[in-house]
């Protein structure tokens, strides 16, 4: 540490030792006092750990260290790095046991011991090695006693009786990970704690939610596209809402609402499988303004008249045309695949009869029961109906305005 | 009779839409005005920034140092450039704080490890919190990236691992290159949409393989990380680093560029005089930014500059494939 000091000081603008009067007590002190400051300054010869775990066989631990100013002297080093192979040898297998008892590596809680499987030391001169920017890695590779799973987690952790050139960056590649996961060890965060592979990367809870959504697709594989429909009424479709709630408060009889529900049915299915096939197409600029006054003339409808008149019908045809094009531009940006197009149409469409079902199945249950009641038209429908009236307006003037 | 029955009855259903209508747009303007309209960076034109006077520079001993750990500079409302306290480390590394609506990203994270010596997440913390309470703002996200994979700048990655609401982009290439979706390094010129803050950014290995360099369409900044800084421009590779100067020229030739930002500063403000790798003192500091002119210089150098060796420029010097540690001094 001293001797790195030191050449790390030798390095500073000579006029600033001179202004001291005094280069030994500046050293003394600055060695005293700031050696943790001045130690973490030696940042080009970092530690490195690489597990590899992408063989289906066998698994090893690259550690890349700056030996001669970590666990050897320079000069332990510089005659290890000359050495023939047995004297480097056993010179080796000294560093390997201390790397050994100080590496934890832990898979699914259980050590792993490691085997050193080769070597490399990589050495320009003695003084470059006693220069601290100029590091001289070695490289030491060990074998792991057993492979990762496909599943499971992996800790590495770097005991408090091994001194390494800090930071050490650990890169773990695993064959069911497309990416490495990189941690970063220090001197006090030592463990780079559990890593989670393969399918094991949630935590207990998310892993069940996820595994349940993902059984329910395996068993229904088009339910994605019956819930994005389902969603695109409830709740991001709100306007579409509003006017099933128009139809739903013209009348008393649950014939009169069916008959209507089935014509706005069958035209926004029609627009919108046309629409998806490109046959039909109408700006949003335009669509979206109509869908606001179709919720106005619904609504008016509904004050105005007593029953289901056979022109109301033909109106609700003719809204439900343009609503399909509302949902076409909507459709649209969702990208559906081209070897399914026709079944994922039809689940969409599905879902979005199911979303406008639970609307009405809602509005039953919160007032449809009241419709015996004498009051209900005029407390109930017409308040109701004003309302989505003023909302359609709001929402004509809206879109007119900023559209 | 049945006339102004009717008559009342329409004047109270329509007073009852007016009302409705009314209330609804009370109720949005009331709501639009507690909500804050996004902020814009617009690619027209330029937001203008300032840099210091002086940045911190350590001084004669650093046991006596009383600067911050950490310099904040704010270049402009939404951009931070922050400095390591050379006394701390040598490196004296610089780090950006980008924000956009609802993120922050944080590019590169010091030389220091130690929250006690080097407390990076307490002061980018109480940054976002400042720019949150000036701005209207919450739960901003923080992405943790890097300009590129050495050391001396992600020293104190590990201080934002267990940090909530936080995206580590990652320590290796793979994981560089996956967020920023550069499916081709270093050709690839990517845009990246920062809370509505544009990004461009693209691939200038040479002093490292992961190099990134990133483009600020609305401050009009050019980020140059280690690639290029008034400095000792360590290069392991020169090839790559003569493409990625000239990618950077045309760069420069393709988007307005208020100037170059990085990551240091090596030179003393006497021209082509550096000072010492480990100085700790730097009184004498140029500024960090640079100009096009000095980026043409270097690409001028490109074409003289044939085998390694150390080439002394007023602004910069190219260490062309030689060791870290030799020095220029006599």
């Amino acid at each position: 540490m001293h001797k790195n000091l030191y050449l790390l000081l030798s390095t500073v603008d000579p006029g600033v030792i001179r202004t001291s009067g005094c280069r030994f007590l500046i050293w003394a002190l600055f060695a005293c006092l700031f050696a943790p400051v001045t130690s973490s300054a030696h940042l080009l010869n970092m530690t490195e750990l690489h597990l590899d775990s992408t063989h289906p066989t066998s698994t090893q631990l690259t550690i890349k260290i700056d030996l001669g100013q970590s666990l050897m002297t320079a000069e332990e080093y510089w005659n290890a790095s000359t050495s023939n192979i047995q004297e480097q040898s056993i010179m080796i297998d000294r560093i390997a046991d201390q790397i050994k008892s100080g590496v934890w590596l832990m898979v699914d809680d259980k050590a792993v011991d490691l085997e050193l499987h080769s070597w490399n030391l990589e050495a320009s001169s003695l003084e470059a090695i006693k220069n601290p920017f100029s590091p001289q890695m070695a490289q030491l590779v060990f074998d792991l006693n057993s492979t990762i799973p496909s599943e499971g987690s992996v800790e590495i952790r770097i005991g408090e009786q091994l001194e390494v050139p800090w930071p050490a960056l650990l890169r773990m590649d695993h064959a069911s990970s497309p990416l490495p996961i990189s941690r970063l060890l220090t001197e006090s965060e030592r463990s780079s704690r559990p890593i989670a592979f393969g399918g094991n990367l949630e935590t207990p809870e998310e892993e069940f939610s996820a595994k349940a959504v993902l059984a329910i697709q395996t068993l229904v594989p088009g339910l994605k596209w019956i819930a994005l429909g389902f969603q695109h009424i409830i709740p991001k479709g709100f306007d579409h809402i509003v006017f099933v709630l128009g139809l739903f408060f013209l009348s008393t009889g649950a014939k009169t609402l069916i008959w209507q529900v089935s014509c706005f049915t069958l035209a926004h299915s029609l627009t919108l499988g046309l629409a998806t096939f490109g046959l039909v197409s109408a700006p949003g600029a335009v669509v979206e303004p109509l869908i606001a006054a179709s919720i106005i003339c619904i609504a008016l409808d509904n004050l105005y008249s007593e029953s289901l008149a056979r022109w109301r019908l033909m109106m609700v045809t003719l809204f439900g045309l343009l609503h399909g094009l509302g949902f076409a531009s909507v459709l649209s940006g969702l990208d559906l695949p081209r070897e399914n197009f026709l079944s994922s149409l039809l689940l969409f469409n599905i879902g979005v009869e199911i979303g406008q079902l639970t609307v009405l199945v809602m509005a039953c249950v919160t007032v449809g029961w009241m419709r015996s009641w004498s009051q209900y038209t005029e407390r109930v429908a017409r308040p109701a109906t004003i309302s989505i009236a003023g909302i359609g307006t709001y929402w004509l003037i809206n879109r007119i305005a900023f559209i | 009779m049945k006339n102004k029955l009717g008559k009342a009855r329409h004047f109270k259903n329509a007073v009852g839409i007016l009302f409705v209508v009314c209330s609804i747009a009370i109720f949005d303007v009331a709501f639009s005005a507690r909500n804050n309209p996004p902020l814009l960076f617009p690619l027209t034109g330029r937001a203008s920034g300032e840099f210091p006077d002086n940045w911190i520079h350590g001084s004669k001993s650093a046991m006596d140092n009383t600067d911050p750990a950490i310099q904040v500079h704010a270049y402009n409302e939404h951009t931070y450039i922050l400095r390591e306290n050379k006394a701390i480390n040598y490196e004296g590394a610089f780090m950006y704080l980008f924000f956009g609506n609802g993120v922050a990203m944080l590019i590169d994270q010091g030389s220091t490890s130690s929250p006690a010596l080097f407390p990076l997440r307490e002061v980018v913390d109480q940054i976002i919190r400042g720019w949150e309470e000036q701005h209207n703002q919450a739960n901003t996200e923080l992405i943790v990236a890097n300009s590129h994979l050495h050391g001396d700048h992600y020293a104190a990655w590990n201080q934002f691992v267990d940090r909530p609401n936080t995206v580590m982009v990652g320590l290796t290439h793979e994981e560089m290159m996956a967020f920023w979706q550069i499916e081709n390094y270093p050709q690839q010129i990517v845009t990246y949409d920062l809370g509505g803050r544009e990004l461009v950014v693209t691939g200038t290995p040479g002093h490292q393989g992961s190099e990134l360099a990133i483009y600020d369409g609305w401050t009009d900044l050019l980020y140059t990380g280690d690639m290029f800084y008034r400095g000792r421009l360590y290069l392991e590779d020169w090839d790559a680093w003569v493409t990625s100067i000239r990618k950077l020229r045309t760069i420069a030739d393709r988007y307005p560029v208020a100037h170059l930002v990085n990551n240091h500063i090596e030179m003393t403000q006497q021209p082509g005089v550096d000072y010492p790798i480990g100085t700790t003192w730097q009184p004498n500091e140029p500024p960090m930014e640079m100009t096009l002119d000095m980026l043409d210089i270097a690409v001028e150098a490109t074409n003289d500059i044939d085998s390694p060796g150390i080439y002394i420029y007023d602004d910069f010097l190219i260490y062309n494939q030689i060791p870290w540690y030799t020095t220029t001094d006599p």
